[in-house]
């Protein structure tokens, strides 16, 4: 299939990239050549094949109800942004 | 493994292998050296052998950390900008077990940012350059692991193995690397790639070094769901009597002289009685097309936490929540991490998700049936790790396809699950590179194929 | 469908609404759906409950509340749904600072709830699509130049129950909205505290011309949290739509806000394309697979639902008093445990007593014990205690300081017990009689005047501190001054 820059522009807002012109011809290419790669796959009959998202045997893993202290507290985390204010998290006003 | 002990000092162990890092900084080896925690340790070590104290059983062995594990030394960046001045509170499973063992990191090596590549060149540090030839790739994404132990400035490194990024390294340096059945070792505290098909391992010069590591490492964690019950070390020893050659690889895509080396080795464990099977594994063919489609999207997926926000890099230029987001991870993204993003975003998009991530997860189906028909045919198959050794820097850096096909004989384990072991198998004759080749086994075998590995090394 | 619930606009033309309603139901557990940190934030500070998973550190991975899925097994049993074997978590991916994983896990394919439906008080019943489980977002908190954000909230359980379009009428959306609410808090699997956004109703209504083949253009309120709420907000939304399609426009699919205030839905700013989550199976959870012997298990003590109780009390309690008494589970556990005999009077005492006690709601979670309210009715019903006294009585049962002392103790101590033992009320009597002061009125009496027996038995009572029983009294007395 053909991409298109609309296509480039439109998986750049998907991924929330602020691509430039140069780099979004360079993306352009790259992508065309990586889709008509991987569109190979249609050759492959797959016919009422069951699709495999896990290789792990295990089903019904799961803990109990109980709290427990955790890895790192609120003053770690919350050490690691930018700015925190009154125990949160300050981002530019939200609209 | 040469652990301390009342003749060998763990600070001098540590010193030792400082001074190698130092010496062969010019690799790009380390994007952090561990020098004064290190010390500390190693000295606390030899007070505790000092007093007689029980020791771990890798009591001031040095060794390196891939960037990709979490733990409070040094910052844990993935070798990308947008994990810049990240410093975790957490500590990784896998690293916890080792330092509980006495085990001492000296420094975290260089990858491919958020192990995204099979050269270490889309590294936000710059490359790593090979251990015998510095004008070729070390291979990737663990291109900085693989390095320091072929150079033996540690004994051990850890690696993440999503496609090939442990195996294929290791073949281009000589030493050997191992990706356990997946769910063996843990993946918490490890930066998530393709959750579905990363795995933790190591890269060491002897399958007996592995197979320790393996028994300290492995097991069951709460912390990570996907770990299988702990099987390893409960392991009943198997001898094998047939071993597996893939037809299907066997072809002028992989370099004669790989080939070569994948003859002489089966024919000199013919000679020692094994059987040679030949297979016939025709699915294997679209393994790397559904590898660069269901890896993609995981990546997408595993990567939209990184936003600027609660961590990490946010863009100077960001002037409001939009551009926070979309600066951010303009600038703190790798044209690879980016491009894979975008596949990603568009196999998992509504109108394809069907034709290519649905498709792919059948092809999948096909792939694991295929390795399971093998199994039932022989005990362990033999293949090359890459279709070529070591390449020149730069050589395939701008075409992402010819990068991917570095991956071809390796996706397919990933995919299925099953364990693979990149062993030395000699060098090539004109520029004297390292040859590697893998050995296959079916899942949770893992024990037995490291024991089986020592059948391979040449008289 | 069966009833008319046609609307007629200005020009007498006839339109027929259509609703379907998806809630979210936070669930009682007391960790959070992927990691062991406190669920209930409530008068907590921000972040302080939010683990390395939750905040979405590198590296960090879910780990799966088993209670959940027990909840869920529960709503889906009360909804009268089937729950499927296999059910698999999702990712849904979006960017907003609310979201630190950049994607919410979720069940999109593979939900774990399946088809059931919910029948309303009026009898009617509406379909349940499906119901799944997921994590709830984060908060953001807005000032004048920046925001704030508060994890706290992040992967606390919830699940989505999401309607057919089986709803035609305001009121049919607030008894289901009410249902709904009842069903979970009976189910035991939320607090229902509407309040704290416990429960809340995305509504999505359409109206078309009577008899139309096609349903009308539909817009969804969201984040809608009283019943009242759902049913003004599908009453305005049905006149707007009306009037909109009656000047001849069209209606927008789109987002709408709703104002308590102004009681109006207002068009909220949404990108035009809809939005692509990019919907991916959650590679770290293993599959969900549930036995018959599993979900057996966890429904051995399934307590009685709304219906069970309409159908345990249809001759006991009237249907309008009992609507009321069901919005209390509480008391229609209490009931259920009570004997038959007693329903009246508990009844009559929880309606015109303990509901209009300004304390009632504490009262309503930690209700006297079955045996302490069965005693009550006995000893009202044997005239021991008066109804007055027996008002009394029971309020003292809730009294901390009375708790578990038993009804007769406390009815003694405070001296309410009527003196019914005829013996001793016949020497009672007869003190009286032989008091001076009382004579004339015995001869009164006996000529024949009625009226002076009432002064005649106050005195008894007077001489009995009140415990005598006042018609036991009347005969003995009748009989003496014959």
């Amino acid at each position: 299939m053909e991409i298109k820059r609309e296509d480039i522009l439109h998986l750049a807002e998907l991924s929330d990239f602020a691509l430039d012109e140069r780099e979004a011809e360079s993306l352009k290419d790259d992508l065309a050549g990586i889709i008509k790669y991987i569109s190979q796959l249609d050759e492959l009959d797959t016919e009422g094949v069951e699709p495999t998202y896990q290789v792990f045997e295990m089903e019904n893993v799961w803990r109990e109800d109980e709290i427990l202290p955790q890895d790192a507290t609120r003053e770690e985390l919350l050490d690691l942004t930018k700015e925190a204010k009154d125990n949160q998290i300050k981002v530019p006003k939200v609209l | 493994m040469r652990i301390a002990d009342k003749n060998h000092s763990a600070v001098e162990m540590v010193q030792e292998a400082l001074n190698k890092a130092e010496h062969f900084s010019d690799h790009y080896i380390f994007t952090y050296i561990n020098t004064e925690n290190a010390l500390k340790k190693a000295k606390e070590i030899d007070e505790k052998i000092a007093r007689g104290e029980k020791v771990g059983r890798l009591a001031g062995v040095p060794y390196a950390l891939k960037d990709n594990f979490l733990s409070p030394e040094g910052e844990t960046t993935a070798s990308a900008h947008i994990l810049e001045g990240f410093t975790s509170p957490v500590t990784a499973t896998a690293v916890q077990k080792l330092e509980d063992e006495g085990a001492i990191m000296i420094g975290r090596t260089n990858m491919d940012a958020f192990a995204h590549g099979s050269s270490t060149e889309n590294s936000y540090y710059g490359p790593t350059l090979n251990a015998y030839d510095t004008e070729r790739v070390a291979g990737g994404s663990s291109g900085g692991s693989a390095v320091a132990v072929a150079l033996g400035i540690v004994q051990f490194a850890t690696g993440t193995d999503t496609g090939g990024s442990i195996r294929q390294p290791a073949s281009f340096n000589g030493v050997y690397g191992f990706k356990p059945t997946y769910g063996t070792i843990s993946r918490y505290g490890v930066v998530a790639m393709a959750s579905s098909t990363d795995c933790i391992g190591f890269f060491t010069q002897t399958p007996e070094d592995m197979d320790l590591l393996m028994s300290i490492a492995s097991g069951q964690d709460r912390n990570d769901l996907t770990t299988l019950p702990d099987y390893y070390v409960n392991t009943e020893s198997k001898s094998a009597k047939r071993v597996g050659v893939i037809k299907d690889f066997d072809n002028e895509s992989v370099d004669e002289e790989i080939r070569d080396a994948l003859r002489q080795k089966t024919e000199m464990l013919e000679k020692k009685g094994y059987e040679i099977v030949e297979l016939e594994m025709p699915a294997l063919k679209y393994a790397l097309a559904a590898y660069y489609i269901i890896v993609p999207a995981e990546v997408a997926s595993n990567l939209s936490r990184y936003d600027g926000i609660r961590y990490g890099l946010r863009s100077e230029k960001a002037t409001d929540i939009e551009t926070i987001y979309n600066d951010t991870r303009n600038e703190g993204f790798m044209p690879e991490n980016k491009r894979r993003i975008m596949i990603g975003n568009f196999v998992l998009s509504s109108g394809f998700y069907d034709a290519y991530f649905l498709k792919a997860a059948k092809a999948r189906t096909l792939i694991v049936e295929e390795y399971e028909k093998a199994f039932q045919k022989c005990d362990y198959i033999l293949t090359p790790v890459s279709p070529n050794p070591a390449f020149k820097l730069g050589e395939k850096v701008n075409d992402p396809v010819a990068m991917y096909l570095e991956d071809v004989m390796s996706v397919s384990l990933n995919l299925a699950g099953v364990p693979g072991l990149a062993i030395p198998a000699g060098k090539t004759r004109e520029d004297n590179l390292p040859i590697g080749l893998q050995i296959v086994g079916p899942r949770r075998s893992d024990k037995n194929l490291l024991a089986f590995a020592k059948e391979c090394i040449d008289e | 469908m069966a009833e008319d619930y046609s609307v007629t606009g200005k020009d007498g033309k006839k339109y027929t609404p259509t609703i379907g309603i998806e809630c979210h139901v936070q669930l009682r557990t007391k960790t959070k759906l992927f990691s062991e940190v406190d669920n209930d934030a409530r008068g907590k500070e921000p972040n302080s409950c939010v683990s390395p998973v939750d905040y979405a550190l590198p590296g960090m991975l879910p780990r799966l509340n088993g209670r959940a899925i027990k909840f869920a097994v529960r709503a889906g049993r009360a909804m009268n749904c089937e729950i499927n074997p296999e059910s698999r978590f999702d990712r849904k991916h979006y960017f907003y600072p609310d979201s630190p994983k950049g994607y919410q896990i979720t069940q999109f394919y593979h939900p774990i709830i399946g088809a059931g439906y919910v029948e309303l008080s009026s009898g009617r019943k509406i379909r349940i699509e499906h119901a799944h489980m997921e994590g709830d977002a984060g908060k953001l908190t807005h000032y004048a130049t920046y925001s704030l954000v508060d994890l706290n909230r992040v992967d606390t359980p919830l699940i989505e129950i999401v309607s057919m379009p089986d709803i035609h009428s305001a009121q049919d959306a607030h008894d289901y909205a009410k249902e709904l609410w009842r069903l979970m808090c009976y189910a035991g699997v939320t607090y229902g505290d509407l309040y704290n956004g416990n429960m809340r109703f995305d509504v999505n209504t359409s109206v078309a011309p009577e008899g139309a083949e096609e349903l009308g253009t539909r817009t969804e309120v969201k984040n809608l949290n009283s019943f009242r709420s759902v049913e003004r907000a599908v009453e305005y939304e049905i006149k707007r739509q009306i009037q909109v399609l009656e000047a001849g426009e069209k209606v927008k699919q789109e987002t709408r806000g709703w104002n308590d205030a102004t009681g109006q839905t207002t068009a909220q700013r949404s990108k035009e394309e809809a939005k692509d989550y990019r919907y991916m199976p959650e590679p770290d959870i293993p599959p969900v697979h549930l036995t018959e012997e599993f979900i057996e298990n966890e429904l051995k003590d399934f307590p009685l639902m709304p219906a069970d109780y309409r159908e345990k009390f249809r001759d006991t309690i009237k249907d309008d008093l009992l609507e009321i008494l069901l919005d209390y589970p509480t008391l229609m556990k209490k009931l259920g445990d009570m004997d038959e005999k007693h329903i009246t009077l508990m009844v009559n005492l929880f309606t015109s007593v303990l509901l209009a006690e300004e304390k009632s709601a504490e009262y309503l979670n930690d209700l006297p014990s079955a045996k302490d309210l069965n005693e009550l009715a006995e000893m009202n019903e044997k005239k021991e205690l008066s109804s007055t006294a027996t008002k009394e009585v029971f309020l003292k049962l809730f009294d901390p300081q009375m708790k578990g002392r038993g009804t007769k103790n406390i009815a003694k101590e405070l001296g309410l017990i009527q003196e019914n033992d005829l013996g001793a009320l016949e020497q009672i009597v007869d003190t009286v009689l032989a008091k001076p002061e009382t004579k004339k009125a015995q001869e009164d009496y006996r000529a024949g005047e009625e009226k002076v027996l009432g002064f005649l038995i106050g005195q008894v009572m007077k001489e009995s501190h009140g415990k005598a029983n006042p018609s036991a009294v009347q005969q003995i007395l009748r009989e003496k001054l014959k």
